[in-house]
């Protein structure tokens, strides 16, 4: 036997005199590491309530509970981690579309009630809430469960835009829809907030699924005009989507566009199984081709009503057709929606207006030949400022020069123009009459002016942005004080003076300026675009006493847009808005509302 | 007794021994499910003659959880916690092999730093195995000293896992694309400061294990593997270098970054026990001197991980692979098949254990003593739940 | 190309190779030529090593897929072996057995036979219970065996647990006269 090796292990004697490694007190020496993965926390007012992280708990630990109030771009739900399931992988922290949700490192709790083990982070208190620096957070740098950055579809390039009504948008290719359908994480957030609550999601999926045919069934389901919302909606939806939370908003309208362009007009009536729809015999008139008159007469024939539609114009598309250019929405497009909806059997008058003067078709006609009538007759009066020299005939109201565009009538540009308001139909303005001035004179004179300061103007930023780039001012952020008018009685431009603050104190509309900070700006051409009225006067006469008026002079309607005229609807943006999707989505609840008035059954 | 063993049992025609249980001269013996000579569940049904193993055959199911079939119905990225669970003792090369056949599949390429935190990580999970593996071959001779310093190593190691990872067993690290986080600051200084001591650790092994009477007499000749059995029964990694094969994927097919380290792991020839402790002993020392390597060689932060499409519906096409990593048991590998959903449709875990714990093992067994079977078992690294999964 | 996998083409009818990458390639066999083309592999282009055999279930198609991986050390090469058997409702494919190549073989082939019903006729202990015990349902891997339903079954789910979809509790909230539903509901109506 080796003695050698039956003493040396002996040698481990020597640690006889060596102190213990053992922690004595590790609840309290021994805290989690930095980044260890101990119990939830949740920053309640940033969370969103979006449901990824139910949706990637591959064990079902997390439930999403009502712990808030509802509001657009917030569910009010809030997860509620189950213990008796949590693993502590920690990828609902990952996926988490706000950064609201971490672990903190705290990673004992004792309680004899196994309720307990069963909490909403952030609304129940624990004692690691604040312990906000330790635990597991969203690892760094570059690390997304899902592409932050927008696919931008092309599009004209400025030279190649400003001086022509070509449609600058170019749509998705199939990749680049894809890729971008592909950053939906399917929470549906936006659907509450789109006024017809559309199935964003569902439709995004049939994108991903390469199944547009079904795409367009879902947009049907609550949209009857997809080329026009997907090319011009205010996409309230984009706004709440919560992927904009840590990156780009989900660009739904280009994927809404996608999915309409993909899919050949002919086919329509196959993939929407609208070939044989049956007549119930009962009637329905519609006053107005615009998106809600469109809209309720899409949903009205769908139900089985004979639907016709009375329009005071040449064509159908309300202020879809007249007040938006078509460098933006193409004529070709509105025609493929609207001649899907008229191919359904809905009659339409052109040309006629209703109304109690001669050669206009009464209300009361109307009411006493149909079941029931649907008037979204629209916003069609400019506004004026009321400003000195704004009655003069150079100054003049955007929606009538809008319309005059598109009806082709000649009118004088001049070299200089002046726009007066910071919405989208004014930008809509500033750019059709940079683009006439880019043909006649090589170069853009536009100069719009806004009350509000330039992080306040209501119109989309990308509309000032693509404006800008085709070489038109817009300055906001000053008040028209008058119109100077030389002798000929031709204006020669605005005065303007600084405006700091729009509302007092209270929230009024209060314009605060500063009258020693002026400016006068040069134009032949003054437009007023600051809001448009409505005209409602064949309400007149023997009906008006039994409806009731609203403030701005709306009509009082009950949800389903019905007025305290039983068969009397109305919607658009006489009623609210004004917005396309806003009108389609009265439309379609008006229609909803008819339905159940002359089909008490359902 | 100075009878000849060889005698018994007898063995018919077909060299197949004669049992006759109504003889009295044999004894059905149950070994487990609980059994010293691995980590997890396993019964060992063994046909004793005296105190010597004449017939041997192993049952597993006893930690069966149909982990093949769960991923099945789980996202890509809903497999990690899943798949890390099919080996308790070292979890992450589940998530590489996972993680790198999904990017395989998936047409992902990850960035530069984050393979070499993935060779960390890797090498930390072999280093804390084997802290505890190497003095664990003498714990089953019943010299339990080792083993207790070893542990108190590797919580040192599971410390920086829980650092670097956020978990100290479960670390759900590697993840499809890249990894979960970079170095936090200081990490590697207080690594090399834990490695210093695993350096003195290893000193006294030696001195207690190897330069021990009690371990080399029973572990020399035990549990002998010749070299013609690795390739016929699916002999990997240490057990294999021990017989003479060599047997290492980092050497073989390198992956990741292993083709920049300087290692050469260590074949022996013995093929018994003792070999196998020499060999895993061996493995040790090289893996911290890998660790070294690796933080000396690696990048100071950058990109951890990279763009995958949308983890909540990634489709990946149609197609299969076969992806495997050098774990402390040897080859680990993923069989992975896509079928174009965004989940897969097959997922088969293959370790080594398969085939050392099954048709090998009950070779080995025969003839050996009824005290010597932990030591065997351990010497192979039995792993059951990659064994059922 | 791989070492064998010309000799497979031509000599087995091999077809679908896929070369996966520099050393891993996957070829499909006939079932009756996978034997004989397996022990050509291993006793003539020198894989030598059965990684391992394992199935996946194509139910659609009709198959079920026997993988078999084999294993080159010395050229550092593997080829895995498909065989495409056609799938039976009930279980009960059948395959020969390779037992006689690598001893380890009918382990997984006893794994096969219990897990996917894939029998290996000959193959020693194939009907012997491998990891279930007293399990009288479907081999649990195919594909029509739910584990979810089977898991609702068998054990006792925590009650008391709901959840919201944050889609629709919205609309509820802020919406609750939504049009959708009452049109969806008549469009069906008169499509009927």
């Amino acid at each position: 036997m080796n003695i050698k090796k039956l003493l040396t292990p002996f040698t481990a004697w020597g640690n006889v005199t060596k102190d213990p490694v053992t922690i004595k007190d590790p609840l309290n020496e021994r805290p989690g590491a930095d980044r260890y993965r101990g119990f939830h926390r949740n920053d309640v007012e940033a969370c969103v309530g979006c449901g990824s992280c139910e949706d990637i708990c591959e064990n079902e630990a997390i439930d999403l509970m009502p712990a808030k109030d509802t509001k657009d771009g917030d569910s009010g739900l809030r997860p509620m981690i189950d213990y008796g399931r949590c693993c502590w992988c920690a990828l609902c922290v990952d996926v988490c579309t706000t950064n609201s949700l971490t672990l903190s490192n705290e990673y004992t709790w004792i309680s004899t009630d196994p309720e307990d083990f069963r909490y909403i982070p952030g609304i129940d208190k624990k004692e690691w809430d604040n312990n906000n620096d330790k635990g597991w957070k969203k690892p760094e740098p570059n690390y997304e469960f899902y592409p932050l950055k927008r696919i931008q579809p092309s599009h004209l390039s400025p030279e190649d835009r400003s001086d022509s009504f070509i449609e600058m948008m170019h749509g998705y290719s199939k990749d680049q829809a894809m890729q971008e359908a592909d950053r939906c994480v399917e929470c549906g957030i936006c659907t509450a907030t789109c006024p017809a609550h559309m199935g964003i999601p569902e439709y995004i999926k049939a994108i991903r699924n390469d199944d547009l045919e079904e795409g367009l069934r879902i947009l049907y389901d609550t949209n009857p005009l997809p080329e026009i919302c997907g090319r011009i909606c205010t996409h309230k939806c984009e706004t709440v989507c919560t992927i904009g939370h840590k990156g780009d908003p989900l660009s739904i309208r280009w994927l809404k566009r996608y999915i309409a362009d993909q899919n050949p007009s002919e086919r329509y009536k196959k993939i929407l199984e609208t070939e044989n729809l049956v007549s119930k015999g009962k009637k329905v008139a519609i006053i107005g081709a615009g998106p809600s008159g469109l809209s309720a007469a899409h949903y009205l024939v769908q139900m089985g009503y004979e639907v016709k539609i009375f329009e005071k114009l040449a064509a159908a598309g309300g202020m879809m057709r007249y007040g938006i250019p078509s460098y933006r929405l193409p004529y070709d497009q509105i025609d493929k929606d609207i001649d899907y909806i008229l191919s359904l059997g809905v009659d339409i008058q052109y040309n006629i207006n209703v109304g109690n003067g001669e050669g206009e078709i009464s209300l009361e006609t109307l009411g006493n030949d149909y079941d029931a009538v649907f008037s979204g007759t629209g916003l069609h009066l400019g506004r004026s400022t009321g400003i000195p020299g704004s009655d003069n005939k150079h100054v003049y109201a955007s929606p009538d020069l809008l319309r005059w565009i598109v009806e082709g009538k000649e009118f004088e540009v001049p070299e200089n123009v002046v726009v007066i308001g910071g919405g989208n139909v004014a930008m809509d303005i500033t750019r059709s009459m940079a683009r006439l001035q880019m043909k006649k004179y090589g170069k853009v004179g536009v100069i719009t002016t806004a009350l509000e300061g330039e992080d306040k103007m209501p119109a989309d930023r990308e509309e000032i942005d693509e404006g800008r780039e085709e070489g038109c001012i817009i300055n906001p952020g000053w008040a028209p004080k008058s119109v100077e008018i030389d002798s000929n009685g031709v204006p020669t431009g605005l005065n303007v003076v600084k405006c700091h603050s729009l509302f007092d104190s209270e929230g009024r509309f209060n314009p605060q300026t500063d009258e020693d900070n002026k400016e006068f700006w040069p134009g032949t051409m003054i437009i007023e675009s600051i809001g448009q009225g409505m005209d409602i006067s064949y309400l007149d006469g023997k009906y008006k006493d039994q409806l009731e008026f609203g403030p701005r002079g709306r009509v009082q309607t009950d949800e389903y847009y019905q007025t305290g005229l039983p068969w009397l609807f109305m919607g658009g943006d006489i009623i609210k808005g004004p917005d396309v999707i806003t009108g389609i989505a009265t439309g379609h609840k008006a229609a909803v509302g008819i339905d159940r008035m002359l089909n008490p059954e359902f | 007794m100075n009878e000849d063993r060889s005698l018994y049992p007898e063995h018919d025609e077909n060299g197949k021994p004669i049992i006759d249980l109504e003889s009295h001269k044999f004894l059905k013996l149950w070994q487990g499910p609980q059994h010293p000579g691995i980590t997890g569940n396993m019964s060992l049904e063994l046909t004793v003659s005296g105190d010597e193993i004449v017939e041997s055959k192993t049952h597993v199911g006893y930690l069966h959880r149909g982990f093949e079939k769960l991923l099945e119905r789980r996202l890509f990225v809903q497999c990690m916690p899943t798949s890390i669970r099919l080996c308790v003792a070292e979890p992450d090369p589940n998530e590489y092999i996972v993680s790198t056949a999904v990017e395989e599949l998936g047409g992902i390429e990850i960035p530069d730093n984050a393979k070499w935190l993935r060779m960390l990580s890797l090498e930390m999970a072999r280093l804390q195995v084997l802290l505890r593996g190497v003095p664990g071959q003498a714990g089953t001779f019943a010299l339990g000293l080792g083993y207790q310093w070893g542990n108190y190593l590797r919580d040192l190691i599971l410390d920086s896992f829980e650092e670097l990872t956020g978990g100290r067993v479960y670390h759900m690290y590697i993840i499809p694309g890249g990894v979960r986080g970079n170095l936090p600051e200081g990490f590697k200084g207080r690594m090399l400061e834990k490695l210093k001591l695993i350096d003195e650790f290893v000193v006294k092994i030696d001195k207690l294990i190897f330069q021990n009477v009690v371990f080399e007499s029973r572990a020399k000749g035990l549990g002998h593997i010749p070299k013609e059995w690795v390739d016929k029964y699916g002999v990997y990694g240490p057990a294999a270098r021990a017989s003479g094969v060599m047997r290492d994927v980092r050497k073989t097919n390198p992956y990741l970054n292993y083709d920049q380290l300087d290692f050469e792991p260590h074949v022996t020839t013995e093929g018994d026990v003792y070999a196998r402790s020499v060999v895993r002993y061996n493995d040790l020392q090289m893996t911290v001197d890998m660790i070294r390597q690796i933080l000396d060689k690696m990048p100071d932060g950058g990109d951890i991980r990279a763009q995958t499409p949308n983890v909540l519906h990634w489709k990946i096409p149609k197609g299969e692979t076969y992806v495997k990593c050098e774990s402390s048991r040897g080859e680990y590998g993923m069989y992975f098949v896509t079928d174009g959903s965004d989940k897969p449709r097959r997922a088969h875990l293959k370790g080594p254990s398969y085939t050392h714990a099954n048709a090998l093992l009950d070779k080995l067994l025969i003839n050996a003593n009824i005290a010597d079977t932990a030591a065997i078992m351990v010497s192979l690294a039995t792993c059951p739940p990659e064994i059922e999964r | 190309m791989q070492k064998g996998i010309n000799n497979l083409i031509e000599k087995f009818g091999a077809s679908d190779l896929v070369e996966r990458r520099s050393g891993l390639s996957f070829i499909t066999v006939d079932q009756t030529k996978a034997v004989a083309a397996i022990t050509h592999l291993k006793d003539i282009d020198g894989y030598t090593v059965l990684s391992f055999i394992t199935a996946a279930d194509w139910i659609e198609d009709g198959k079920m897929q026997l993988t078999y991986m084999l294993n080159n050390p010395a050229e550092v090469a593997e080829i895995a072996i498909r065989v495409m058997l056609e799938r039976k409702k009930e279980a009960g494919e059948s395959m020969e057995t390779i037992h006689h190549l690598w001893p380890n073989a009918k382990k997984w082939q006893q794994e096969l036979k219990e897990m996917y019903g894939v029998d290996f006729p000959t193959s020693p202990g194939v009907n012997d219970s491998f990891i279930l015990e007293g399990w009288d349902d479907m081999p649990p891997n195919r594909r029509d065996f739910d584990t979810k339903q089977y898991a609702e079954d068998t054990f006792f789910p925590r009650g008391g647990r709901v959840t919201h979809d944050p889609a629709t509790y919205m609309r509820e909230q802020l919406d609750p006269k939504d049009p959708q539903y009452y049109t969806k509901k008549k469009k069906k109506d008169i499509n009927s």
